[in-house]
């Protein structure tokens, strides 16, 4: 299997709260993996579990057999604020990683004109980032990723800040690079409806600890439209099921192990 | 276009306006030295300067080569105390910065230590190091190097912890990171912190030619002094005054400015 999670758990150290539990995962080389789930049940923690910038409890994470320990430029994130270099315009943000990965200064010009054209931000390339929109950031961002070429893109929302119309052309833009790079990607929504979208996979998670719920498959032919039957009807199975989630943990919260202790305000 | 000749014509308003401002405080003090010391005699004269002493004093000492030689060896020492101060401030800081134990044990006692007056450290500068370039020196670097010190390590903490997260997973390695991601992006508070360093220096500096120089501004107005020139005395005052604004108005902030306005973060 080309990324593959051993019975990952997560316990911060600070709280002592279980984050994750048992969260087992495999992934084929090529798939794009969306991971959804209520506010606080640890998807962007999975995330950087796998990144490497944070190390799990207890099991393990293989990239094509190799265990990950630290961070590396073959598993690339990319974030909800676009984390883009301010003193740098759009394309030395994009040069960034590849001078790192040791490129000559030919080829990083190379491989951002490549990127920065896939996401039609050429006409850009020398702005500084302060003067570009949200979208553009993001699209940055994105050609920045790419142009890695790492084997895992991981995406930790990287279209929430954004506005509806500016999401609907970056989602049909990154549906389209994913069609074209053939790219593992694991990305983590809150939207459903982004999950149904893109996904091969979706991955329902639940709250308190952060468990896998389930594995929903989509078979819906690319590129999807929102307003399609089945689409609905996926998008409708998939809410009950976070919902279901969520609600188990509010009722936790209510009459949970310890009742409602109200001397433990602070 | 009208816009642009209504915001032109403020702005010649506004600096017509600070002129007038000084030029009526110059004769504001020339008449109370006036009526003061020349009419009512209630003022010493070797006690308080005015304008036109000053000017004399000031024409005095560029015309026998007294001011140039000061304001160049003052300069001199404050550069050579001020880069040393950076050296130590950055490697200061970096300590700092590394160790967590230096950070909650080290850190108290160099936010101590900045609030001594750099005049505290001339006992220890001329015990030392005798009375001579060094002991000014010396008396510049301590003035300067806690303060920069502490700018790196603010500087480098406020970097955006995503900066440094985006660039670990592109492959970043340690060296790298400094090189690459927390300089540049602690560059604006790092300037800032040089600038206020550059203010203690020059202070520091005046404390160590007051007590040990035997040339330099602060020597000189030490001199006019020993002279009972107060004339002299206010002339180097207004001249560090005067190379203090200039170094920090017309080198600091433009290099400041420039850096923010290339991020937007400036207007």
């Amino acid at each position: 299997m080309y990324l593959q999670l051993n019975s990952i758990n997560k316990v911060f150290d600070d709280t002592d709260k279980e984050s994750l539990s048992d969260i087992s995962l495999e992934v084929k080389e090529g798939e794009f993996i969306c991971i959804v789930g209520p506010s606080g049940c640890g998807k962007s923690t999975l995330l950087n579990l796998v990144a490497g910038l944070i190390s799990p409890t207890s099991g393990e994470i293989t990239l094509e057999g190799n265990i990950v320990k630290e961070p590396g430029a073959d598993r690339v994130m990319m974030f909800q604020e676009a984390a883009l270099y301010p003193w740098l315009t759009v394309r030395e943000n994009v040069m960034f990683g590849l001078s790192a990965k040791g490129c000559s200064r030919e080829e990083q010009k190379e491989i951002a004109k490549k990127y920065l054209k896939m996401v039609q931000l050429w006409h850009y390339r020398n702005y500084p980032i302060h003067q570009i929109s949200g979208g553009m950031k993001q699209r940055t961002a994105l050609a920045r990723a790419l142009a890695m070429d790492s084997k895992l893109l991981l995406m930790d929302e990287p279209f929430s800040a954004l506005d509806k119309q500016t999401i609907n052309v970056l989602r049909e833009e990154l549906e389209a690079i994913w069609e074209e790079t053939r790219k593992t990607i694991l990305y983590v929504t809150h939207s459903v409806e982004e999950a149904i979208y893109f996904a091969d996979r979706v991955v329902v998670m639940s709250e308190n600890p952060g468990r896998i719920r389930e594995i929903i498959p989509i078979t819906l032919e690319r590129p999807r439209r929102v307003e399609n039957e089945s689409f609905m009807a996926l998008r409708q199975q998939i809410l009950q099921s976070v919902k279901a989630g969520v609600k188990k943990s509010m009722e936790e919260e209510f009459d949970g192990p310890e009742g409602g202790n109200e001397e433990d305000e602070d | 276009m009208g816009r642009k000749e209504e915001m032109k014509r403020m702005k010649t308003k506004k600096i017509a306006g600070s002129i007038a401002f000084v030029v009526g405080l110059i004769i504001i003090w020339q008449l109370i030295y006036v009526i003061g010391a020349d009419w009512l005699k209630v003022v010493k004269p070797y006690a308080v300067p005015n304008p036109l002493g000053v000017w004399n004093s000031f024409i005095g000492l560029i015309a026998n080569g007294t001011m140039l030689t000061a304001v160049g060896h003052s300069m001199l020492r404050a550069l050579i105390g001020f880069i040393i101060a950076i050296i130590l401030g950055v490697i200061l800081g970096i300590l700092i910065l590394h160790f967590p134990y230096l950070c909650t044990n080290l850190k108290p006692m160099i936010l101590g230590i900045q609030t001594l007056p750099s005049i505290c450290w001339v006992p220890f500068a001329i015990l030392w190091f005798g009375l001579g370039e060094s002991a000014i020196i010396f008396v510049v670097v301590m003035g300067s190097a806690f303060s920069i010190a502490l700018a790196v390590e603010s500087g480098v903490k406020s970097v955006p912890p995503i900066y440094i997260k985006a660039a670990k997973t592109m492959g970043v390695g340690a060296v790298g990171m400094y090189k690459k991601v927390i300089f540049p992006a602690a560059l604006p508070s790092f300037i800032s912190g040089l600038k206020q360093g550059w203010s203690f220096a020059w202070r520091a500096l005046m404390s160590g030619e007051v007590m040990s120089a035997t040339v330099g501004l602060g020597y000189t107005l030490i001199l006019g002094r020993d002279l009972a020139d107060i004339n002299q005395v206010m002339t180097v005052m207004l001249v560090i005054i005067a190379l203090g604004i200039i170094i920090d108005k017309g080198f600091f902030s433009v290099i400041e400015n420039r850096i923010l306005r290339k991020r937007g973060l400036l207007q």
